[in-house]
């Protein structure tokens, strides 16, 4: 979609309505400072357990951000990343601080209140809601778990407990949370609400990265507007980016060393082409996992496409002495009618003797908790992955394992496509089973599939629309089969992918996907969706019931 | 905050139009012919006139500002830019639709003679203000609470304020086109349905017809209408769907009220939300408003029925200068219409100009090597007119 005067028009519906605020949302840092990671907490055999609250703020360019606080004595850390085994619990208790009644304005968007929202606070569905979606999880959607569909969380209660169950057998890597009410998602996650999650032991399956020093950042993007795709700002672990030739986040790495790079793309809807350049010469990255799954065998890459809500791991190789060194984003063509992504430096790269104190690591034990759920002590802060090398384990022990000879037990078609009425709306946003009436999402739809506990499905996901879109599925990862009726070279396992946008003739672009329903864990109701959040949020999503 | 903003508006479009006036923006052609604008601009909106040249090509010939401010997009059908060829005056209607001013420009002159504006929640930001006019009345469609305002028409391209009418669709849909025939009105909204108003009192009254488009109901809202026009004897009223094909809808409005509509699917060219009948009335133009082409389609004045006619190649500079296609106008007033033009929507705004040409039941439209005529005045052009009109 694109713009027009749509921000006029969103600043009178919708934008002023924070004007008044409170900063509930802890300081940033500043442009053109070292990088440093989010505060880490640890799980403690066997649970990690901690509270967090959202609130939002204004920031000095007039951006309304909402963000994840977590208490730390005196002050407030935003957005920890979770660490935990797998086999943990994590015990997350969730307080929705959006208490400012001029928050009370609901966007052009009418929504409704799910039907059925009885997990949690229920009550409507509206900005001041809030809920978590654990991202790339293989955990069940039931209540108080990784569930979307009826938990809401309102502001002025309690709080809601989650208790997620981290499979014995979940691959190891990056994931991440962030708030999803129907509606709106794109709002809450627009310029904060968004933390990454790490599941241990990634060396165990890619002893490549043993040793090295480790860097988790997540990519934000926010908008004046949320809905409104017009100018944006990146930021790295919250730090401003800026276009070519304004101040950027430095990044340290120790001369000659490698590290282990973590990055969440928990933008709204930017489609990131990411590299790493030496005096203006892409390099190779050893690409280790992607979306939280750690590649069969490394992969030597100059460039790594992660969509919106991806995740990408990967060995990064320090720059040599006085080299112009930057992290860094393509331009990436969305369509026609999509929105431009464009190519900007997300960090430049600097080398320094004092990178091992970058990580900010602080234990968690030490973080009052009055009137929250007590955390436990945790664990020793890590400042890299283990020195030594454990016995590589086979990923026929991670979840997902045997799925590329199993048998698929059902073929389905399903396609994304889009109307426009204008250039401002009213625009459909639609994802379609084939043969299926096209509809936008409701709360009280029924299911748009139905299948079973036990089946494997191989899906063909095409985009009939003139703009790239990101196909994510709850509750599970799937596996790359085919693009555009070719054979993948790399039968990855993902649970986010871009889908090219059509040009207007010839074939829709598609891809084929293996989804694997055969965990009883996942049992349950749960959605498939766009993760462009605006296209979420207007619809683009349907329910798929598996049943026990 | 909105009354502060169109008084500010109010107070800067006096200045504007007696600077207007002051430089004496005439023409100066006994019989003019143009192409105009709505150029839909956010900080000064104007009226872009275009002179009609050999083989239909178009030149700019002025540019006129309204005084007031757009809004840069909205409905694709909702018809920014009017003409109006009486035997009194000639004059074109433009909307402004971040204030809600119409402004009427004497074509003879091309200055502006007037503006009025209606009720405070008359405006059109979220998706502009559509216009349809006749020789007594100006009807406005505005976006913002669904009021159809009624003005009527004054010497020297004057309005004035009647009232407006809240309207709204079946599902509760803002209106987003209209038309006119005779003492018919007839308004599409956002949401599948359609509705049409007796106007022989000048004020819109509902004719009690409102109801769901076919195609609407069989897509299960997946397709909805936007686009009208009307026969020349009021027969029949035609809609260009909102769709992922070509859609067009036909109803029979000889008894004076909408009736079911029969729906056609012309193919796969994505989207069809504007249409324009040719002054015969043996095609049909089709704007696919979110691809890259134009269409035509033979139409049967007779039985009301459509068939499969011609699509135009992918237009010039599609993506890298513009993305929509919207309305349509013609450079002749008899015939197929001669040369076809099309708004582009980007940002480069422009008209495409198209060489229609139609021989033993098949047709072709060709784009004119110097295709498209740039319009340097709009940030996104949805809205075009010819002038004169067709004759209905």
């Amino acid at each position: 979609m694109r713009t027009g005067l749509k921000c006029l028009l969103g600043m009178a519906v919708c934008g002023f309505s924070f004007v008044c605020s409170m900063a509930q949302c802890p300081p940033r840092p500043q442009p053109s400072t070292v990088v440093q990671d989010a505060l880490t907490l640890y799980s403690q055999n066997g649970v990690l357990n901690a509270a967090l609250a959202l609130g939002h703020s204004i920031d000095s360019a007039g951006y309304t951000h909402f963000c994840y606080k977590y208490q730390q004595g005196a002050n407030t850390a935003e957005a920890p990343t979770l660490r935990l085994n797998q086999g943990d619990h994590l015990l997350l208790n969730i307080t929705d601080d959006l208490s400012n009644p001029g928050a009370q304005s609901k966007s052009a968007m009418d929504m409704s209140a799910p039907a059925g929202a009885t997990c949690g606070d229920g009550g409507p569905a509206t900005l001041q809601s809030t809920n978590v979606h654990f991202h790339g999880l293989n955990v069940s959607p039931t209540c108080h778990s990784d569930d979307v569909l009826t938990t809401l969380i309102q502001p002025g209660t309690p709080g809601f407990q989650y208790d997620i169950q981290i499979p014995s057998d979940e691959p190891p890597g990056l994931y991440w949370y962030h708030p999803h009410v129907h509606g709106f998602t794109e709002f809450q996650v627009n310029g904060g609400a968004a933390g990454a999650l790490i599941v241990e032991g990634m060396e165990k399956y890619r002893p490549e990265v043993t040793g090295l020093t480790e860097r988790v950042f997540v990519i934000r993007q926010q908008f004046l507007v949320p809905w409104v795709p017009g100018p944006y700002e990146l930021t790295l672990n919250f730090e401003p980016t800026a276009p070519f030739e304004g101040p950027e986040p430095i990044i340290q790495m120790k001369q000659g060393e490698k590290q282990f790079w973590r990055v969440a793309n928990a933008t709204l809807q930017d489609f990131m082409p990411l590299q790493v350049w030496f005096n203006n010469v892409p390099q190779k990255l050893q690409l280790i996992a992607l979306d939280g799954y750690p590649l069969a065998e490394p992969r030597s890459v100059e460039t790594i496409l992660i969509p919106p809500a991806g995740r990408a791991e990967f060995i990064v190789q320090a720059p040599p002495p006085n080299s112009y060194s930057i992290f860094t984003v393509l331009d990436y063509p969305t369509g026609p009618t999509g929105n431009p992504d464009t190519a900007q430096p997300l960090g430049i790269i600097q080398l320094s003797d004092a990178s091992s104190k970058l990580a900010l690591k602080v234990s968690a034990s030490t973080v009052p908790t009055a009137g929250r759920t007590p955390t436990p002590p945790a664990a020793t802060p890590k400042t890299s992955i283990p020195q030594t090398p454990p016995p590589q384990t086979s990923q026929d022990h991670l979840k997902f394992a045997g799925l590329k000879d199993a048998t698929p037990t059902t073929q389905r078609n399903l396609y994304f496509s889009e109307e426009f009425a204008g250039t401002n709306g009213p625009i459909q946003f639609y994802i379609t089973v084939d043969g299926q009436k096209q509809k936008v999402f409701e709360p009280n739809e029924k299911p748009m599939i139905t299948t079973h506990v036990g089946a494997v499905e191989d899906w063909t996901i095409q985009n009939r629309a003139l703009e790239t879109h990101a196909f994510h599925i709850h509750q599970l990862h799937f596996m790359m089969l085919e693009v555009n009726g070719q054979p993948v070279a790399n039968q990855d396992m993902r649970d986010t992918i871009e889908i090219p946008f059509w040009s207007g003739k010839g074939p829709y672009p598609s891809v084929k996907v293996r989804m694997d329903f055969r965990d009883p864990t996942i049992a349950g109701t749960f959605v498939f969706h766009c993760h462009i959040l605006l296209h979420e949020d207007l619809g683009m999503m349907h329910k798929i019931q598996v049943l026990p | 905050m909105k009354i502060s903003i169109r008084r500010w508006f109010r107070r800067g479009a006096a200045v504007l139009a007696c600077l207007g006036v002051a430089t004496g923006f005439a023409a100066g052609a006994s019989d003019p012919h143009y192409v105009v604008t709505n150029d839909d601009a956010l900080s000064s909106n104007s009226v872009t006139f275009y002179t009609v040249g050999a083989n239909g090509v178009l030149t700019l010939q002025q540019q006129v500002l309204t005084g007031f401010s757009g809004i840069g997009g909205g409905y694709f059908s909702a018809n920014r830019v009017v003409a109006l060829d009486d035997e009194s005056q000639e004059c074109v209607y433009a909307s402004n639709a971040f204030t809600g001013e119409i402004v009427g420009i004497n074509v003879s002159t091309l200055a502006v003679g007037g503006s009025a504006y209606g009720s405070t929640t008359d405006t059109g930001i979220t998706n502009g203000i559509g216009l349809a006019v006749n020789a007594q009345y100006l009807y406005a469609g505005f976006s913002d609470f669904s009021t159809i305002g009624t003005f009527q028409v004054q010497p020297g391209c004057s309005l004035t304020f009647v009232n407006d009418t809240s309207v709204s669709g079946l599902q509760g849909g803002i209106v987003s086109a209209m038309a006119i025939h005779g003492n018919t009105l007839i308004a599409t909204y956002n949401d599948g349905s359609i509705e049409s108003f007796n106007i022989s009192s000048g004020t819109p009254v509902s004719n009690g017809d409102k109801q769901n488009s076919t195609a609407y109901i069989q897509s299960q809202g997946a397709t909805y209408p936007n686009g009208i026009d009307i026969t020349q004897d009021g027969h029949y009223a035609i809609f260009g769907d909102t769709s992922m094909t070509t859609s067009i809808e036909v109803s029979d409005i000889s008894s004076g009220k909408l009736t079911k509509t029969v729906s056609y699917d012309l193919g796969g060219v994505i989207n069809s939300s504007n249409i324009m009948l040719s002054p015969d009335e043996t095609l049909l133009y089709i704007s696919n408003s979110q691809g890259d082409r134009i269409s035509a389609a033979f139409f049967n004045a007779n039985t009301g029925t459509l068939s499969s006619g011609c699509t135009s190649s992918k237009l010039i500079n599609y993506v890298s200068s513009w993305s929509y296609l919207a309305s349509l106008g013609l450079e002749n007033t008899t015939g197929t219409g001669g040369v076809l033009y099309v708004a582009e929507y980007g940002a480069t705004s422009g008209i495409a100009m198209l060489q229609v040409t139609t021989s033993g039941g098949t047709c072709s439209l060709s784009e004119l090597s110097s295709s498209p005529v740039v319009d340097p005045n709009s940030p996104g052009l949805l809205s075009i007119a010819a002038f004169p009109p067709r004759s209905f």
